[in-house]
């Protein structure tokens, strides 16, 4: 056939393009084969889920009825989340829980690693009992933690009225202003040593001699910090950060088992609302729209993880 | 009050209310006790007077040595159980596979407040139990959507009117039976003699109404800076409306008319003047007062069971079970503490549910049913329905509906009452008399499918956004009473 066109010419240009890339994969068959599996488990397991999901999501399921009678509502579902209260208001609490326990996992994790990065007696014990709180099941730690906030007979308010600091046992988490920082606290108390690790192991990256030319030069702690360990600190912070806030924004345990997102919803995030409403309440279609929206939040998050791994891997080839 | 003149003003009253709900209930036929001679007096007078064999009566709805299988979830033993409860339920397992050894039962039991959610997650992947004890409020719900089979006392070698026609009526639903009662219940109200009389009350004599129980607790925290009542408002937790619901009642309100003789359950109460007065008494010893534990709204009643045994609640309402459950918690305590437990349990008293402004007493009617799955939501697609009935026969038998509800409950099979175990467990279980009597003001939840979320949900929300001030009185009761509207017109959130 003879090709006249620039259409043609194009098409002509870009042919060998493909037998290249066809060669390329039959080439590396077995590869291809021994991901294969995988790939066949995490289309059964994770894409399936995700597109029933997303279907569900366009369906009202009322609660009376069978998930199998489920009526097409198209987008209905999102028009009633965005237009609820509840949903402005779980979701503040979804964004104050995410950015304070982030925020201050990674704080309080990367002091601990800057101080443990020193050498003294102890340090080996220390950092062992720092990692403890992230090595106790969830579970165990919500429940150790509701009985030490108890409202009545707790360890914190015993102490207290004890040493005649109160008269009452403080009310942590049956009072709806207090309940959400109470349990951010015990979010940041497991997840710092998560965090100390991870810039633990981004300390052992900051080379030994540009510190000792910068004490050299003059450069005082800060200024060494500041000027040399912090930027070979900044891919590593960025993961931990984007890891800390996934891993947040999904966390379901400790408020779920401390107040269930109560009293008066007060900590109630996502996650613990969209169960709430599918398990507890059989809004299947609302709670798979909520979960969709969460899906997507997640995956802008896990872009910008992505990213930042990318960005390391260029840049440590670049080096 | 003497346990004599208790007695005596029991039986009156018991008597009176029982013989009112009698007349409202269409299953008169003929059952085993006679109802309208109801009194603990009664109760004590007809146990161990007729001998039951269970072997030989399910023989007769299963052969002995058949074959099978059956799998089974069931509303169990939790941690505010007491010890000999979970024994019973070891030995009924043992029995059941010493009766049918060729029938093999996978069992599975489930606390309270995670059955349903489990049991709604199994269903959607059709991967359900052939066989599950649900509890009472849960069975119209799974009824109505099609998942139960049809399923009658009948089914099994017993008559319907075996059976409270109270429980019968939450296991039907658009006129099928679709389950069997296992057991039933209601509870009373139970209280520190000692904290009363430091309080400056009558240690011997229980509130009388539910006014009086606000008065009551204020005056114990404020004399004595302890809790004066165990109000429990967690969500998602089965204490919540077993406690607050006989409130709602005795002010007259209700969610509807389920307190009502022919309930019709139309139009919704819950922002009636009269639910707005019980939900104010809340109110009252919650924030007012603040007399009742300030972690009323996060716990439940096994919190409230150690505050009671350390001497720091006055009051509560739960199952004769408490006693036990008191004993067991004291047999754990050390040093000076194992005293002073065993002053609280010799302080222990029970008495009935307090009464509304207007007189109204009222309980939840409690209790567990066991239903018979369709099979194509079973895990395997499959019922062994020999099997299931030979199960459902032993656990609703006279003999074991009656030992799986030794302290906690009431057999749901009135049979039970019959036994020569009834007459042990009158003997052994303190305080069940007053119970057992509480039986004819039970009111059962009402019989709709959304009843689960409306009692777990609804409720407690209405109760916390009160209390922690989210709402006024007026605003939350009124937000509840429009949830509920919503619901029942399909309920978009």
């Amino acid at each position: 056939m003879t090709v006249v066109t620039g259409q043609g010419e194009a098409l002509r240009k870009s042919g060998p393009a493909q037998p290249g890339r066809l060669r390329t994969i039959w080439q590396h068959r077995a590869d291809y084969a021994y991901v294969l599996p995988a790939i066949v488990v995490m289309l059964i397991v994770i894409a399936y889920p995700i597109y029933y999901t997303i279907d569900l999501s366009f369906f009202k399921t009322p609660p009376a009825l069978q998930l199998r009678d489920k009526v097409f509502v198209g987008l209905d579902n999102y028009r009633i989340i965005l237009t609820s209260d509840v949903f402005w208001r779980v979701t503040w609490n979804t964004v104050i829980w995410t950015v304070s326990s982030t925020i201050f996992a990674f704080g309080l994790g990367f002091g601990a690693a800057l101080a443990l990065h020193n050498d003294f007696i102890g340090r080996g014990v220390l950092r062992a009992i720092l990692i403890i709180p992230w090595v106790i099941s969830a579970v165990a730690a919500s429940y150790i933690w509701k009985w030490i906030y108890h409202s009545d007979f707790g360890v914190i308010g015993a102490v207290l009225v004890e040493l005649h600091i109160t008269d009452r046992p403080p009310n942590f988490i049956d009072n709806v202003n207090t309940v959400l920082p109470s349990l951010i606290v015990v979010n940041v108390w497991r997840e710092f040593p998560f965090a100390m690790i991870m810039m633990m192991a981004g300390l052992q990256t900051v080379p030994d001699q540009l510190l000792r030319a910068a004490r050299v030069d003059g450069a005082s702690a800060w200024q060494r910090f500041w000027h040399v360990t912090f930027p070979h600190l900044s891919n590593v912070s960025t993961v931990t950060i984007l890891l800390l806030a996934v891993a947040n924004f999904n966390s379901f345990v400790i408020p779920w088992i401390m107040t269930g997102g109560g009293p008066s919803n007060a900590s109630h995030i996502w996650i613990t609302h969209i169960y709430e409403l599918a398990f507890g309440r059989q809004r299947w279609g609302v709670a798979s729209a909520y979960s969709v929206l969460l899906f997507l939040i997640l995956m802008t998050l896990g872009y910008f993880y992505v990213r930042a791994l990318s960005g390391n891997e260029r840049k440590d080839r670049s080096e | 009050m003497t346990r004599s003149k208790a007695g005596t003003a029991m039986r009156g009253a018991v008597a009176t209310a029982f013989i009112a709900s009698l007349l409202s209930t269409s299953a008169l036929a003929a059952p085993p006790v006679d109802l309208s001679k109801w009194s603990p007096d009664y109760v004590r007078e007809v146990a161990g007077t007729k001998e039951f064999d269970t072997a030989a009566d399910c023989s007769k709805v299963t052969p002995l040595d058949y074959k099978g299988r059956v799998t089974l979830w069931y509303q169990g033993v939790f941690e505010g159980d007491p010890d000999v409860l979970r024994q019973n339920y070891k030995d009924f397992f043992a029995a059941f596979r010493a009766t049918y050894p060729n029938i093999v039962l996978e069992d599975q039991g489930i606390t309270y407040n995670d059955l349903l959610d489990k049991f709604r997650t199994a269903l959607l992947g059709n991967a359900a139990p052939m066989v599950v004890r649900l509890q009472i409020l849960g069975g119209t719900e799974f009824a109505a959507k099609g998942y139960l089979q049809p399923l009658k006392p009948e089914d099994v070698g017993y008559s319907s009117e075996d059976f409270w026609p109270g429980a019968m009526k939450a296991v039907t639903w658009d006129g099928v039976t679709y389950g069997i009662p296992t057991n039933n219940e209601t509870m009373a109200f139970i209280w520190n003699a000692d904290i009363f009389k430091r309080a400056g009350l009558d240690p011997e004599k229980a509130p009388a109404t539910w006014d009086e129980v606000v008065a009551y607790s204020k005056q114990i925290h404020d004399k004595l800076g302890i809790s004066g009542y165990g109000l429990v408002a967690r969500k998602n937790a089965g204490n919540t409306p077993y406690r607050f619901m006989p409130q709602l009642w005795a002010y007259g309100g209700g969610v509807f008319d389920e307190a009502t003789a022919s309930p019709t359950y139309k139009d919704v109460e819950l922002d009636s003047p009269q639910s707005k007065a019980a939900l104010q008494a809340s109110y009252d010893m919650y924030v007012r007062d603040k007399s009742v534990p300030v972690s009323a709204l996060t716990n439940q009643q096994a919190d409230n069971q150690p505050l009671f045994l350390a001497g720091q609640l006055g009051m509560m309402i739960s199952h004769p079970s408490d006693y036990n459950v008191m004993q067991d918690l004291q047999k754990k305590t050390t040093g000076s503490d194992t005293a002073k437990a065993q002053a609280v349990i010799d302080n222990m008293r029970y008495g009935l549910i307090p009464t509304g402004p207007d007189g109204k007493r009222a309980a939840v009617f409690g209790g567990s049913n066991i239903h018979i799955l369709k099979p194509e939501y079973v895990d395997g697609g499959k019922v062994d329905e020999p099997a299931a009935k030979a199960l459902i026969c032993m656990w609703t038998s006279p003999e074991w509906s009656l030992k799986l509800a030794w302290v906690g409950s009431n057999p749901g099979n009135l049979n039970g009452f019959l036994t020569k175990w009834m007459k042990t467990r009158l003997e052994t279980t303190k305080f069940l008399d007053v119970t057992t009597s509480m039986l004819p003001y039970g009111v059962p939840f009402p019989a709709l499918p959304e009843t689960p979320e409306i009692m777990n949900i609804i409720i407690p929300d209405m109760l916390q956004n009160a209390l922690t001030g989210a709402m006024t009185v007026d605003e939350s009761a009124a937000d509840a009473a429009k949830k509920v509207k919503d619901l029942m017109a399909g309920g978009d959130l």
